[in-house]
């Protein structure tokens, strides 16, 4: 489902690689844990799967397309089988639940009645029923997450890719998020979640891909966060 | 594609920096009004000179019996006249001639003068010069040629060639045109930066939606499209008020000034539409050009 091959990535202006030669491949359906300090390269690693970066060298394929060959015309193509977390939830204050997550389908075109069905299938699985109309503000941080992610979801993308998604939820509030990525997970989505939490990686005891300035240090499946943080 | 969509994003960003697009709109009017002007008076220019080209004589008038001029002795006489219309009449240039007496003048000098009893009464018929007016082939090429074959002949008085009148007339409007063009030109450059600084703005103010819109994978005509027709509409609105201008303009003004310079060269509907038409195509690429250019550089798809 995402393929790097000796991927590197060198930003301009700066010395350091912010990846180096990173080889790996994560299969459809999985669950992998992106951890490491800030710095390591995460955001560069999921930036360069939304093909927002380019690699400065090495081949990335995402969803079976090599993303050196994709148009750019076709990039939106990509994003729309790709949904995306981020830790600052990146809500719409001036809409409400329902309408935040409608954007999502309203911009590329959805037909209305397409929307109608499914929106609130996804506010429900999130756990978010009866929730509809309320404004974001209104709303928990935790449940704000809940919303990001149904509108990252609605889509029914094959890769969810999550950004530190927990960093600004309480670690009880965590829990119920991690149970709903879960979720989406078992539904045959990929999710990529990078993250500082060592009790949510090891609590879940799924791959985890450790990061350290640009180069990969550890690749395990069923891994833990590990001890030296 | 769905439109509603589309219409609702471009009002909600012409509502939000509503002070931008009402001095948007103002200004792209005005200029585009301007613009609009200085084409109606070029098309006036042109208008008139075809009519009176066409028309255009020259005026050969004869001695009178009191006539100021030196080279005038007394009144011109049978045989000088005849003279001066064989030399006419046998230059190849001269499509035709013909003799005004002094009693013809004067009939067309009441004519005109009909509603002036002042000037009626100070001139005797005997006053009025008796003339040839003749009608060129080639009036721009050949009036030289033939201003000097009768400027000077025995019982000549003067000869003016209507041109150089109408000239006087042609300079003004024309004079009146570069003005207005100027101004024009000058609005112009300050409607595009308004318009690209309006784009820059409602793009600033709308970062959040286009970034999301961005992540969810929408296209970038569906991202693009609300902010470049936002400049679009606007320049629209200010071309319909330009068009409201340029009616009132052509109505007021021009034909105004036609009937005070008593010649009857109007300006048809035809003209005025292309005027319009030709502003609107103006202000729309102007419009629709630098909210494109500026989405480029502020719009990161």
């Amino acid at each position: 489902m995402i393929n790097f091959d000796n991927v590197s990535k060198v930003y301009s202006h700066q010395n350091r690689a912010a990846l180096e030669n990173v080889s790996l491949s994560i299969d459809k359906g999985e669950f992998a844990f992106l951890v490491g300090p800030s710095g390591s390269g995460k955001s560069t690693f999921l930036r360069l799967i939304l093909k927002e970066e380019r690699p400065s060298g090495g081949r990335i394929h995402v969803a079976g397309r090599d993303l050196a060959r994709l148009s750019n015309w076709k990039v939106p193509h990509l994003r729309r089988r790709i949904g995306c977390v981020f830790q600052d939830f990146r809500l719409l204050p001036n809409k409400n639940v329902y309408q935040n997550v409608a954007f999502a389908l309203e911009v590329i075109g959805k037909p209305r009645r397409f929307i109608r069905r499914v929106v609130p299938e996804v506010i429900d699985l999130v756990g978010l029923e009866g929730k509809y109309d309320r404004m974001p503000h209104e709303l928990s941080g935790g449940e704000q997450q809940r919303v990001a992610v149904a509108r990252a979801f609605v889509n029914r993308p094959m890769i969810l890719l999550a950004d530190e998604p927990t960093g600004n939820i309480d670690p009880a509030t965590s829990i119920g998020i991690m149970k709903v990525l879960d979720r989406i997970n078992r539904t045959g989505t990929t999710v990529v979640m990078a993250t500082h939490d060592a009790a949510i990686v090891d609590s879940m005891r799924k791959r985890v891909i450790e990061l350290e300035y640009g180069k990969i240090v550890r690749d395990q499946f069923r891994g833990i966060y590990g001890q030296s943080y | 594609m769905r439109s509603n969509f589309v219409l609702q994003e471009i009002w909600i960003g012409l509502r939000r920096n509503l002070t931008m697009t009402v001095a948007l709109i103002v200004v792209v009017a005005i200029s585009l009004s301007l613009l609009g002007t200085g084409l109606l008076f070029y098309q006036q220019v042109n208008n008139t000179r075809t009519y009176w080209q066409s028309k255009v004589e020259i005026s050969v008038y004869l001695c009178t019996a009191n006539s100021p001029n030196h080279s005038c002795h007394g009144a011109a006489s049978q045989a000088q006249i005849a003279h001066i219309r064989q030399t006419l009449d046998s230059m190849p240039q001269v499509e035709s001639s013909t003799f005004q007496s002094q009693a013809k003048a004067y009939a067309l000098f009441k004519q005109y003068f009909a509603n002036d009893q002042s000037y009626l009464n100070t001139v005797t018929r005997n006053e009025m010069p008796p003339s040839f007016e003749v009608k060129l082939k080639d009036p721009a090429r050949d009036y030289n040629v033939v201003a000097s074959a009768v400027t000077g002949a025995p019982g000549v008085d003067s000869v003016i060639d209507e041109e150089t009148i109408l000239n006087k007339f042609y300079q003004l409007l024309g004079a009146l045109r570069n003005a207005v063009i100027i101004v024009a030109l000058i609005l112009i450059i300050a409607a595009i930066m308004l318009v690209a600084n309006t784009i820059r703005l409602s793009a600033f103010n709308r970062r959040r939606e286009t970034g999301i819109m961005r992540l969810v994978g929408a296209s970038n005509l569906y991202i693009q499209l609300p902010f470049l027709l936002e400049g679009v509409i606007a320049g629209l609105i200010g071309w319909v008020l330009a068009s409201f201008l340029l009616v009132g303009v052509k109505s007021l003004l021009l034909n105004n000034l036609q009937q005070y310079f008593s010649y009857n060269v109007g300006l048809s509907t035809t003209d005025l539409v292309e005027v319009i038409v030709l502003a609107m195509l103006v202000g729309v690429v102007l419009c629709g050009v630098t909210s494109f250019v500026t989405l480029r550089r502020y719009l990161r798809i």
